[in-house]
């Protein structure tokens, strides 16, 4: 028996009683109505998850239907039918919310599974019938806990479980602080407030500290890094729907792929007992982001009925803890129908909602990505970062060394940051990459609306309000921002038994390699090569990168300058820029360094391999690029013509110069170069590195062109390669980014939605030219 | 070889370094081992001839004060300012809205004549500076940062965000919704939003960050029921030379 009912109406019998049976056939609780009229007072006495109307009916237009439907009871789904189409209708059911526009005649199956898929988008339970019935006399105490029942209790029985739990963990719950409400440390049961609207700062804060050590070193020779978790067991007391789907989300970043040592290791002490809202922040919209009620995230899950608390169970431990301290009972029918008009009474409470199925965002923003809006709107952004500070769905991070005065100790700490603040985006050699106030708060909205959805399935909203209350200048409204633009994805929901996930604690810990040899490039480049201590090799692909820490001092991703056919060491070429990169032009052979790695995905050696090859590097984009030459020189039967264009400012810039003359004289390569400027020695070509390429005469059917440079240069040198009669797919680009983590958590790196040190750095232009922030 | 650090001192409170002076325990035996002070009037007696970094408290108010300031330059290898009054010329400044004979009346009245003064400017209005400590007084735990980041060769950086972000993180509620107004959204973070912490709000002592939407500022001012002249004032405090030199 399915627990979503339907109703259907429609003044014609034959349909109207088709879709009945069939519907009643799949196992849905099925109404139905044949005017507008039946269909309103049915509306208003018993709840739907979805309704069903054809827009022509006698008396109250089916219009008018969607209307009060809209108005009064917004969470129900509505699928219009209809045998005259047009597209006013068809605007106009949209603008009063309905999911969906079928228009007769149509197969049953077709309708039902439409209406799966609508019911799959909306958390389980949302709209469950529930009339209220005679009263009852209370059932008797229940013997066993089960998970995903529901139990009552009463206050004296909340107050002993408070009390267990406070005896052996850190209690943290919602109290009043200068007329609002926090999360903090709370000794006492009667100092819980459970009716708040909403907190300052989400809980989330208590599973990803604003700041936290993540290693602890010990610098000098050798280095030291220990990873390093401060896990104590906690209680979040009182947190509501909306926050915990924030904490599913947050489990879903750090739980998945690369499991963080940190977030694990605390998730896992952490006992969550939710509450739901019964009283919304005039700010939050909740229900339009699906959130405002949840089935899973929490051990127990609280709904005030007045004097009786019916309790929700979450997780075999909340089951335990139940059973431990409270004397549960099965609600009467009566209890049950309370909790169901509390409910639903909140529901209509909140004063802000989307104006559009939350399930097309992604395709609403993708489709204004260039629109004014984002220019206009963000014109009064002070970029002061609080939107994101009081945010429960970001979690993105910076990471920095801190030492200790003889500079002999230190920790790694990771910080919150964030796309709003001027700084996020931009790397050691002074690019900012999202410079103005526009693409930084298009980032943010579409990380809201779009990017987090796609990546990891789940709203990166949850409707909360808080950035709206926090943002000075109003502007932060996620809802606002979604209704001015106004659209689809359909929104699944991990579950995972948080318990079972093994914290991978070298996640963020370097491996130790030792510095062989040094090498001057140029003045200001020069090329390391390093052995791990363990004697093991790095294993990379051409074209992938390391995060190199100096204890102390910090980490920088740097790409791999060797191909992996050279032997067990591995060489990185660096120019001076920053602050890691200008202490390891201070290291001498012998000294020791961090290294994790290698990351990113490479050149893509299966796509290059039996092509000829046009690799063109414009000054250091040589250093990466000379990985895959090495390795296509080593492998030089599976490839092509191996065609090399280099391009430096100067003669005094360019660096290899012993390899750049080696492969002029080797007759398996067409070397070229050029200079932009020569000077009284150089007797080459003087020129751009575009005015090589017309020279080449390549054939484009089995070419493959790779080009590494700075981001100016790879304009002019596609225009050119375009002309050559490549195809997108045939131009590979290397791109850089600020890689702080490596790992796709701290969010630095992103192209839109995507994380450059995962599915990058290395990009086809026709890959590319979906992300609009990349060139 | 230790580094030469020596501490000086123009137009201020020499509070900032009095507050250096009360860094703690271990802190100061680790700072005076890392190291070597070598000039430091509030404490010391010794003079020295070469500085590898000299820190510079107060502003520059008198015309007798600039030679002195272009001799320490001269024997400095980095000169960082210490505290607002060095750094954005601090309260020192409020009397640049006056004449200087009408300022020099109203503080020494009949012995005006026996003195001079010249609007009040920060440090690095006079020589270059290579680094700043903001705030007043100064956070000594952003002084022993920099002090660190320069043992490891590393360049200083200030943060280039506003004091909410700090504030959020600290767990505060917003000055603004306990309805009273704050210069934390246009004010360079760097001290924890001690202020706002404490129960007050941000004064904008640490100077504004690289972009500040002033303009917006005062909006949000109005928007929350105070006047474009509230909010001069409360600019005025500290960020006079900044306002006039925009």
């Amino acid at each position: 028996m399915r627990e979503h009912s339907v109703l259907v109406v429609d003044d014609e019998p034959i349909v109207r009683e088709s879709i009945r049976d069939w519907l009643t056939e799949a196992g849905y609780q099925v109404a139905t109505a044949e005017t507008g009229e039946e269909a309103l007072e049915l509306v208003a006495t018993r709840d739907f998850s979805v309704l069903v109307v054809d827009l022509r009916l006698p008396g109250s237009a089916g219009i008018k239907v969607l209307e009060a439907v809209k108005s009064e009871r917004p969470w129900i789904r509505t699928i219009v039918i209809t045998a005259y189409p047009s597209a006013e209708t068809a605007q106009e059911a949209r603008r009063l919310g309905a999911v969906d526009y079928v228009i007769k005649p149509f197969a049953p199956d077709s309708l039902e599974r439409l209406i799966d898929d609508t019911l799959a988008s909306i958390p389980p339970e949302a709209t469950v019938i529930a009339e209220a019935k005679a009263p009852t006399p209370a059932p008797p105490v229940v013997e066993a806990i089960g998970v995903k029942a529901s139990f009552v209790v009463d206050r004296d029985d909340l107050r002993r479980l408070f009390d267990g739990l406070a005896a052996s963990m850190r209690m943290i719950g919602v109290v009043e602080r200068q007329e609002h409400y926090v999360f903090d440390r709370v000794k006492r049961f009667d100092d819980v407030c459970l009716d708040y609207d909403v907190t300052v700062h989400p809980p989330t804060r208590c599973l990803f500290p604003t700041r936290e050590a993540m290693l602890r070193l010990k610098l000098g020779e050798p280095p030291a890094a220990e990873p390093t978790v401060d896990a104590a067991p906690q209680v979040l007391f009182g947190v509501h729907p909306y926050d915990i789907t924030a904490i599913e989300l947050l489990d879903e970043v750090f739980m998945t792929k690369h499991p963080d040592p940190n977030y694990i290791s605390r998730r896992q002490n952490t006992v969550i007992v939710g509450v739901d809202c019964l009283r919304p922040s005039p700010n939050a919209f909740a229900p339009s982001m699906g959130t405002d009620r949840t089935d899973s995230g929490f051990d127990l899950l609280l709904t005030d009925i007045g004097g009786r608390f019916m309790v929700r169970v979450g997780s075999q431990r909340g089951a335990s803890l139940l059973e431990e301290y409270a004397e549960a009972r099965v609600p009467s029918d009566e209890e049950i129908g309370i909790q169901k008009a509390l409910l639903d009474a909140a529901r209509a409470e909140y004063r802000v909602s989307l104006n559009v199925a939350r399930e097309r965002l992604p395709k609403l923003l993708e489709d204004h990505y260039d629109d004014e809006y984002w220019q206009e709107r963000s014109a009064t952004c002070f970029s002061c970062g609080s939107c994101i500070m009081v945010c429960p769905t970001c979690f993105c991070f910076d990471v920095v060394d801190e030492v200790s005065l003889d500079l002999k100790t230190g920790e790694r700490i990771r910080q919150w940051d964030g796309c709003m603040l001027t700084d996020f985006a931009k790397v050691a050699g002074g690019e900012n990459f999202r410079h103005d106030k526009a693409s930084r708060f298009r980032h943010r909205i579409f990380r809201k609306g779009k990017y987090v959805l796609e990546r990891y399935g789940i709203v990166g909203c949850v409707g909360c309000g808080r950035c709206t209350t926090a943002c000075l200048a109003d502007i932060a409204s996620p809802a606002e921002a979604f209704n001015a633009i106004a659209e689809k994805a359909k929104i699944k929901t991990a579950r995972r038994l948080i318990g079972e996930i093994t914290p991978d604690f070298g996640l963020y810990a370097p491996k130790w390699a030792k510095l062989l040899r040094v090498e001057d490039l140029a003045a200001n480049e020069k090329a390391f090569e390093f052995a791990f201590e363990d004697g093991a090799a790095l294993v990379h692909t051409p074209g992938q990168f390391v995060e190199i820490s100096v204890l102390g001092v910090g980490e920088a991703p740097i790409s791999i300058s060797s191909s992996p056919t050279r032997g067990a060491t591995f060489q990185l070429a660096v120019r001076n820029v920053g602050n890691v990169t200008r202490a390891l032009h201070d290291l001498v052979e012998g000294a020791t360094v961090g290294i994790r790695g290698p990351f990113g995905n490479g050149f893509p050696i299966e796509a290059l391999e039996w092509k000829d090859l046009l690799l063109i590097a414009g000054g250091i984009g040589l250093f990466p690029l000379r990985s895959l030459i090495e390795y296509a020189i080593d492998r030089r039967d599976a490839f092509g013509r191996l065609i090399i264009l280099y391009g430096a400012r100067s003669p005094e810039e360019r660096v290899f110069q012993a390899e750049l003359a080696a492969w002029k004289q080797d007759a398996g390569i067409e070397f070229h170069e050029t200079v932009d400027r020569g000077n009284d020695t150089w007797g080459g070509h003087v020129g751009v590195i575009t005015t090589l390429i017309p020279e080449i005469e390549i054939s484009p059917a089995r070419t493959m062109s790779v080009v590494v440079g700075p981001p100016i240069m790879y304009r002019f040198v596609i225009g050119e390669l375009k002309k050559k009669g490549l195809a997108d797919e045939q131009i590979i680009l290397s791109l850089e980014r600020r890689m702080k983590c490596g790992v796709g958590k701290c969010g630095h790196c992103q192209i839109n939605g995507v994380y450059v040190c995962e599915e990058g750095p290395v990009f086809t232009l026709a890959e590319l030219r979906n992300l609009r922030e990349a060139v | 070889m230790k580094p030469k650090v020596a501490f000086f001192d123009f137009t201020c409170c020499e509070g900032c370094q009095l507050d250096t002076l009360n860094i703690e325990g271990q802190d100061l035996v680790d700072l005076v081992s890392a190291v070597d002070i070598v000039e430091f009037r509030e404490v010391l007696t010794g003079r020295a001839d070469r500085y590898d970094i000299a820190f510079v408290e107060g502003s520059i108010s008198r015309e007798s004060e600039i030679p002195r300031l272009k001799e320490i330059r001269e024997r400095a290898d980095i000169v960082i300012e210490l505290g607002a009054c060095a750094h954005i010329g601090g309260v020192n400044c409020l009397k640049n809205h006056l004449a200087m004979d009408e300022a020099l009346e109203i503080v020494y009245g009949d012995d005006a004549g026996d003195y001079d003064t010249i609007p009040a400017r920060p440090i690095h209005a006079v020589i270059p500076v290579d680094y700043c400590v903001p705030g007043c007084p100064i956070n000594t735990a952003e002084l022993l940062r920099i002090v660190k980041e320069l043992l490891l060769g590393k360049t200083p950086e200030l943060p280039n965000y506003p004091v909410c972000v700090e504030c959020k993180m600290a767990g505060n509620v917003c000055v603004f919704e306990l309805g009273r107004s704050c210069l934390g959204p246009v004010t360079r973070a760097g001290c924890n939003a001690i202020c706002v912490t404490a129960g007050r709000h941000c004064w904008g002592c640490r100077g504004l960050v690289d972009d500040p939407n002033i303009d917006s500022q005062k909006d949000v001012l109005e928007k929350y029921g105070l006047t474009v002249d509230q909010v001069v004032e409360k600019f005025k405090i500290y960020n006079t030379y900044t306002e006039v030199a925009r």
